[in-house]
């Protein structure tokens, strides 16, 4: 059993990016996505978001099976949620006098028995805004995120989050990590043979929820105890090479271009302009310092 | 014939330090965790009442309890982000940040149990602390996307109460067995 890396060595302009750059735009842009729902600034991000994966230059084919899972999941957060909540999802936004489009029926929670009943589910302006915002928002970091592993050699993992401020030890075992899946996947593949010669059937575990969680041990408990004993080995040896004693050198060093430092200026100031645009719409009750507050959505909706 | 542990008093540096045996552990413990993640997802293993099985809870449970929680919080936190890194699907800081905290709450038993497990109940001390370490860690990941992703608490409460459910059951049942297990390599070893 093999585990394979989603890594695809291309030449496009997202693969040459600096891996920090690439982080730390799906930071800055998750933080700042996160402080406001209005419309126009996620369409904006949305938009810049999509046009980012573009250049990535994948293929359907080879990331088909992880949007699937991410519209999938999306479509439940999103409308299956305000289906749940009959509507109640709404949030950060002024719903005192929402503009009613129209209503379905639909059942709710009552006060009384049987707690559960006819009643109908609102759809206003605002509400179905907010969905249209939220699906922006969740996709426009889908697409910064699902970039990343496709994109970025995982053998650059370790001295990228050195770059990023993580101590040595830290950044070191990262790349440890990374040099150890190979070894876990081989070991979980031969366990897993093993134990089927000797009647493990996986796939066919009996009893209930507690007894098939507990007939998994055969499986997991060889795999770890086996690895956790065989790092001895690498212990002593790493020991022995004087490992931890003076400061490290990294045999792969990251040189950002002028573009990877844009961008990730651009980010952090991005991110401070958007937190200081959130504090400060706290105090102005209308304006351009208020505009994170509000959706956005043009008066001509609501005639 | 009763069998008791000496017990000393951790010193600071036992439960904190971070040296070679600590990081090739961390580096260890989150290959486990992210390779035993990615691997169980496929073989899709059937469950009842919409319970999934995620056996791989029980990785930065483990090296927590038995490695301390410096290692523990690598195990999870950085596990997880290899399990979503092979998967394809990304990275979500707030869930990495969740397994984390899992493995490093479960650590912080070591201050109990100096990391030895031969005794039933610094077991049962290190279950107390998964139930801790679960309930927290799965809260403050399910809980943040009501800032990160603007959910209700109704939406939030429901990813958290399926996720620590889930790992709850595979941690508390998988735990004591590898803690078992582990103690007879480690009493096979002569380092017990």
């Amino acid at each position: 059993m093999l585990i394979n890396f989603p890594y695809i060595k291309r030449d496009t302009p997202i693969h040459r990016l600096d891996p920090r750059a690439k982080f730390l735009l799906l930071l800055g842009w998750g933080l700042a996505a996160a402080q406001t729902s209005n419309f126009w600034f996620m369409l904006v991000g949305f938009t810049g978001a999509a046009w980012y994966y573009s250049l990535a230059r994948l293929k359907w084919s080879e990331t088909r099976r992880v949007w699937y899972f991410i519209i999938f999941l999306n479509f439940m957060l999103i409308f299956v949620n305000y289906f749940l909540s009959g509507g109640a999802i709404v949030q950060g936004v002024d719903m005192t006098h929402p503009h009613m489009l129209f209503t379905l029926p639909f059942i709710g929670l009552k006060h009384t028995a049987p707690f559960i009943g006819p009643a109908s589910l609102p759809f206003s302006v605002e509400s179905i805004t907010f969905m249209i915002t939220q699906g922006q928002r969740n996709f426009s970091i889908a697409f910064l995120a699902v970039v990343i592993p496709y994109t970025t050699d995982p053998g650059l993992m370790g001295i990228t989050f050195k770059g990023m401020g993580l101590p040595d030890k830290f950044s070191y075992a990262i790349d440890l990590s990374f040099r150890f899946l190979p070894t876990v996947a081989r070991d979980f593949g031969v366990t897993l043979d093993a134990q089927r010669a000797r009647g493990f059937e996986i796939d066919k575990l009996r009893g209930g929820i507690f007894g098939k969680i507990a007939r998994l041990a055969p499986m997991v408990v060889p795999v770890v105890i086996g690895s956790v004993v065989g790092a001895e080995d690498i212990i002593s040896a790493m020991e022995l090479r004087c490992f931890g004693v003076g400061k490290r050198t990294w045999l792969t060093e990251l040189h950002p271009r002028r573009i990877d430092r844009v961008i990730i200026t651009l980010c952090i100031a991005g991110f401070l302009l958007v937190t200081a645009l959130n504090i400060a719409g706290n105090f102005y009750a209308s304006g351009p310092l208020h505009v994170l507050h509000i959706q956005g959505i043009p008066s001509f909706l609501f005639a | 014939m009763a069998v008791t542990e000496k017990q000393t008093s951790p010193s600071a540096a036992k439960v904190w330090g971070i040296g070679v045996r600590q990081i090739v552990y961390m580096a260890l413990g989150a290959a486990l965790y992210g390779g035993l993640s990615y691997l169980t997802n496929i073989l899709q293993l059937p469950a009842t009442s919409n319970v999934s099985f995620r056996p791989g809870i029980v990785i930065p449970l483990f090296f927590g309890a038995v490695f301390g929680p410096w290692v523990g919080l690598f195990t999870g936190g950085v596990g997880n982000l290899i399990g979503d890194y092979i998967s394809g699907y990304g990275v979500y800081w707030n869930w990495d940040v969740g397994n984390a905290l899992i493995g490093f709450i479960a650590g912080l038993v070591v201050y109990i149990t100096l990391g030895r497990y031969f005794a039933r109940r610094n077991i049962i001390m290190a279950e107390v602390f998964t139930i801790i370490a679960v309930i927290v860690g799965i809260g403050f990941a399910a809980y943040t996307d009501i800032w990160v992703s603007k959910y209700t608490i109704a939406a939030a409460t429901g990813n958290f109460v399926p996720a620590a459910l889930s790992d709850l059951v595979n941690g508390l049942i998988l735990l004591p067995i590898l803690l078992v297990a582990y103690n007879a390599a480690v009493r096979r070893s002569g380092r017990g």
